[in-house]
């Protein structure tokens, strides 16, 4: 179990499965090259390439406007549509443009830790939110400085319980020891830790909401004239930044608790805040095993084993301690991820699916309003969660990214590429895919294989790049040369190239990776 | 082509071998396996049938502004400026029953003229104090729990998404048609692919061609092919990948469904009601209304109103008769208004049931910025030829301050899950042996027995 895959059995299929899973696919150039690394330097080779902790965001700064933090009404800060297609936009850029594995993580956090900006006001949402993000994706990064500060899903789940936008959208800020609101109890057990039925009892629900009372939100000063002006605690330590969390003591429950049958830390102290409940969590098994369970879904297949999980969770808790990349690690090298059950087995989420287009087609992130109106579609605006669970999961049974008007819009979008087409989207969102750089079509499909006795030779070459895994079957190689030949003639050889893009990226075999 | 493949052609068709459901979809497929062993009540479509239309009320509702006890000395106190009386010309509807056991004078906002209109002639009922145990006053999570019908819990599926799984194995592809741009989670199954379709509009919700010269074949056709829809050979269903499967069908369900609602659309031709209003709601009722003219296979339909949330500017300059909630009620009670009346004059008001639900009421004290603040209980409005009209169900909730949940909101005395399955039950015609596999989690079985309103 977990034993390496051997080397003989790496092949670019499998190449391009990893790359599909540690980030968003690439071309056939990229996908080639991480198959060579790992037939001449090792599988382990061509893994770390992938795992290596070396992203430090700092080529994806905040938007200006955003940086203004100490005057969070300044002029910078535009109407809220503008903010929130601007902070899209920002997401996708970094995921697109950062190193894959730090992408792909920092998408699962969004999701793990999935937070509502309705439940901000508008003066802070967007300050929220960045900050949110900032610390989803350093976490996703990975140790890089090596002081052990990032990279930990122990660390990260303390965070968030720190975090403005999560006190927001789980009302930490609401439960003082008077007057407890359980929900974020409740789900950092449900949710973050334990999982659903995870062996925890509704006590300890209340025994974790009354450890996390008290943490409130510093209202700042606003300069904006019509904010309500609010006085800024007495207990928000000098020099805090504006709208940033802290504790109130007077709010906080102090009493000696118990949680999953413990009224002790594993370190022997009394249970009394937010800390020590953690501790107790993540020294519980469950937790390493529910979190693994998790992790495995996102990244390789939706039923891991009992045996599988339970190795896993083992190695998570007591030799990683909750350190991501070690663990992913383990499970890129693995011969289960490459298992015939697993590879070409996902359907691409929303992200994944726009972001596996432009890797493979070469092209930037849209822009912004044509960005928000395909996630609007797909149903993936990160602003709003369908629920506080988050996004559907990419496994298959009753999975809403694929209901019929999503799935109508996935068939349709693909002439977005193809054909800078976007009149099925908002009136803005039309005028900027028409301003869309062309394609690199020579690359796509070289001039030499764009003649009809050739088109073997050309699906070949579409195959490669759009279908690496699922190539089409005859009786779809055989409409396509119909529509292909006749469009050719009617109209061009790109046109007819382009038809066939269109029509390869709207099929059901597209959407798996 | 088989572009409108209705459960009747499958029945037939499936009597000649089961050589043709290879090429079909999932939940037709199912059919032939299911249709025998297990005795369902599929409910019915088309030109026959009940239909059921959600109208969900988005932000929180302030039940306490709609259905008004306008001569309760705790409401008018409550409320100094936001109060609704006699002198706004608030709508008298008589008096109902209390939870203190006493009535409650009460009257419909001024601007629900429509709904007085259907309360007067026995087409509307009233379920007060509805709400769920330990109310949640977050949107978030309390349209979850309203969704899934499992409060306080994680939600997983939808209750009409269990409804589906339950009673509509080999359902149409568009048993449900929801206007909106993402589905709810009302409608998610909890395993497979749900019968239903979300859209925002029609245009959307059809295949994108371009027209140069040379796309004589239309891009429908094309698609149809290169996904097994219509080929003679290739199924276009690869078993042995069970996700690519899944996808494979959903493509299909897509294909049909568009065909589906197309159809329906061209068959329905224009509406017969002359004065619809101008208002987005109204927009999407029509749409609904003409698919109903053009018998589309569906019997739930779903419709979203926004804009609830009136923390301020719930009315303007101290005028009751201003403001954001005015404004809303005024498109609902017009929507909703022209969609009966379109109904009663296509024949179909004793087939059509309008409910409506918001995530929660509101507080019943109002707030320092001239609105209210998140609350619980909240009243349900039952629309249809069939309800059994001009009474209320449920009891109004006592206002009291000790009577009040969650800092100053109404608490419920009816659990919205019974009101759900009072719709299933006595509307849709589900037995009462279904109810434990589409609510998982029940209230007590005695207050889980279904309300008599239709």
């Amino acid at each position: 179990m977990l034993s390496p895959l051997s080397q003989d059995k790496w092949s670019p299929r499998l190449a391009t499965h990893l790359l599909n899973r540690a980030g968003f696919g690439g071309t056939p150039e990229e996908r080639q090259a991480l198959y060579e690394l790992g037939r001449d330097q090792g599988i382990a080779a061509a893994v770390d390439s992938l795992v290596a902790t070396t992203e430090t965001w700092e080529n994806h700064p905040w938007p200006d406007w955003a940086l203004s933090e100490t005057d969070p009404n300044g002029d910078l800060w535009g109407g809220q549509g503008n903010r929130r297609r601007s902070f899209a936009s920002w997401y996708f850029t970094f995921l697109r443009e950062g190193q894959p594995l730090a992408g792909k993580l920092t998408k699962f956090f969004v999701d793990h830790f999935a937070v509502d900006s309705a439940t901000s006001n508008q003066y802070t949402r967007h300050m929220y939110f960045f900050r949110f993000w900032e610390n989803l994706r350093k976490h996703a990064a990975g140790d890089v400085d090596q002081t052990g500060r990032y990279g930990s899903l122990k660390t990260l789940v303390n965070d968030v319980s720190w975090s403005e936008a999560m006190i927001r959208t789980l009302d930490l800020y609401q439960s003082t020891a008077n007057n407890i609101n359980e929900n974020f109890g409740r789900e950092l057990l449900e949710l973050f830790t334990m999982g659903v039925d995870g062996g925890y009892t509704e006590d300890d629900v209340g025994a974790a909401a009354e450890a996390f009372t008290g943490r409130k939100l510093y209202n700042y000063q606003s300069p904006h004239p019509n904010a309500p002006v609010r006085n800024p605690s007495t207990f928000a330590p000098e020099g805090l930044p504006p709208a940033s969390s802290y504790q109130n003591p007077n709010q906080q429950d102090t009493s000696p608790k118990s949680i999953l049958g413990f009224d002790k830390t594993p370190q022997g102290n009394d249970i009394i805040n937010g800390d020590d409940v953690m501790e107790v969590i993540f020294a519980n098994i469950q937790c390493a095993s529910h979190l693994c369970w998790k992790l495995w879904r996102y990244f390789v297949s939706p039923d891991p084993e009992e045996a599988l999980l339970q190795e896993l969770a083992l190695r998570f808790r007591d030799t990683y301690d909750y350190e991501i990349r070690p663990l992913l690690r383990d499970i890129f090298l693995s011969e289960e991820f490459y298992d015939d059950s697993v590879v070409a087995k996902q359907i691409k989420d929303a992200a994944d699916l726009q972001l596996a287009i432009l890797s493979q087609v070469n092209a930037a992130v849209p822009l912004e309003r044509s960005l928000e109106a395909i996630n609007d579609q797909l149903g993936y605006n990160v602003h709003f969660p369908p629920n506080i669970a988050g996004w559907p999961e990419p496994e298959g049974d009753g999975n809403t990214w694929l209901a019929a008007g999503p799935m109508v819009f996935r068939m349709n979008m693909a002439s977005i590429w193809s054909h800078k087409n976007g009149e099925f989207l908002s009136g803005g969102a039309i005028l900027e895919i028409a301003q869309n750089p062309d394609l690199d079509w020579d690359a796509i499909a070289p001039v030499e294989l764009r003649s009809a006795e050739n088109f073997p030779l050309l699906i070949e070459k579409l195959n490669e790049r759009f279908l690496p895994l699922i190539p089409l079957r005859k009786s779809q190689v055989r409409t396509l040369y119909d529509r292909y030949v006749h469009i050719a003639e009617k109209i061009s050889e790109v046109e007819a190239i382009k038809e066939m893009i269109r029509l390869i990226m709207a099929l059901p075999e597209y959407q798996m990776q | 082509m088989n572009t409108n493949f209705s459960r009747r052609d499958f029945i037939k068709k499936s009597a000649w071998g089961a050589a043709t459901t290879f090429t079909l979809p999932a939940f037709l497929q199912q059919t032939l396996f299911d249709l025998d062993a297990r005795a369902q009540t599929l409910p019915p479509q088309g030109e026959e049938g009940p239909i059921l239309l959600i109208m969900e009320l988005g932000g929180g509702n302030d039940a306490l502004n709609t259905v008004i006890p306008f001569s309760n000395s705790i409401y008018t106190g409550a409320r100094p400026t936001l109060k609704l009386g006699e002198a706004e010309g608030v709508l008298p509807i008589g008096a109902g029953p209390n939870i203190q056991g006493g009535t409650e004078d009460l009257a419909l906002h001024p601007n629900l003229t429509a709904f007085q209109g259907l309360w007067n002639s026995g087409d509307m009922a009233i379920v007060n104090g509805v709400g769920y145990p330990n109310p949640n006053l977050s949107h978030f999570t309390s349209f979850d729990f309203w969704h899934s019908a499992e409060p306080n819990s994680v939600a997983k599926s939808g209750w009409v998404g269990r409804y589906f799984d339950s009673q509509c194995n080999g359902c149409e592809a568009t048993q449900a048609i929801e206007l909106a741009n993402r589905p709810t989670l009302a409608l998610k199954s909890s395993a497979g692919l749900s019968p239903s379709v979300t859209f925002n509009n029609p245009e959307a919700f059809a295949w994108k061609d371009l027209t140069t010269p040379g796309r004589e074949v239309p891009l429908e056709d094309l698609f149809r092919k290169l996904i097994g829809l219509d080929h003679p050979s290739d199924s276009g269903i690869d078993t042995s990948n069970e996700s690519l499967a899944y996808v494979q069908r959903a493509a299909h369900n897509a294909m049909i469904s568009t065909a589906n609602v197309r159809q329906a659309n061209l068959d329905g031709g224009d509406l017969l009601y002359q004065d619809w209003p101008t208002s987005r709601l109204a927009r999407d009722l029509q749409l609904i209304a003409q698919l109903i003219k053009g018998n589309v296979q569906t019997s739930i339909f779903y419709a979203h109103q926004g804009g609830y949330d009136t923390h301020n500017n719930q009315i303007l300059n101290n005028n009751p008769l201003t403001g954001r909630h005015f404004t809303l009620l005024r498109d609902l009670n017009g929507a909703l208004g022209a969609f009966a009346e379109e109904m009663k004059l296509q024949g179909k008001w004793d087939r059509v049931l309008i409910m409506t639900f918001s995530e929660f009421g509101r507080k019943v004290i109002q707030n320092g910025s001239g609105g209210t603040d998140h609350g619980a209980a909240e009243s349900m409005f039952m629309m249809g030829g069939q309800v059994k009209g001009g009474q209320f169900f449920g009891k109004y909730p006592d206002l009291s301050e000790q009577a009040r949940v969650k800092r100053h909101s109404m608490d419920h005395n009816v659990d919205f899950r019974t009101v759900y399955r009072s719709v299933l039950e006595n509307w849709m015609q589900v037995p009462a042996s279904a109810m434990d596999d589409i609510f998982p989690l029940q209230p007590s079985p005695e207050e889980f027995q279904p309300i008599p309103f239709v």
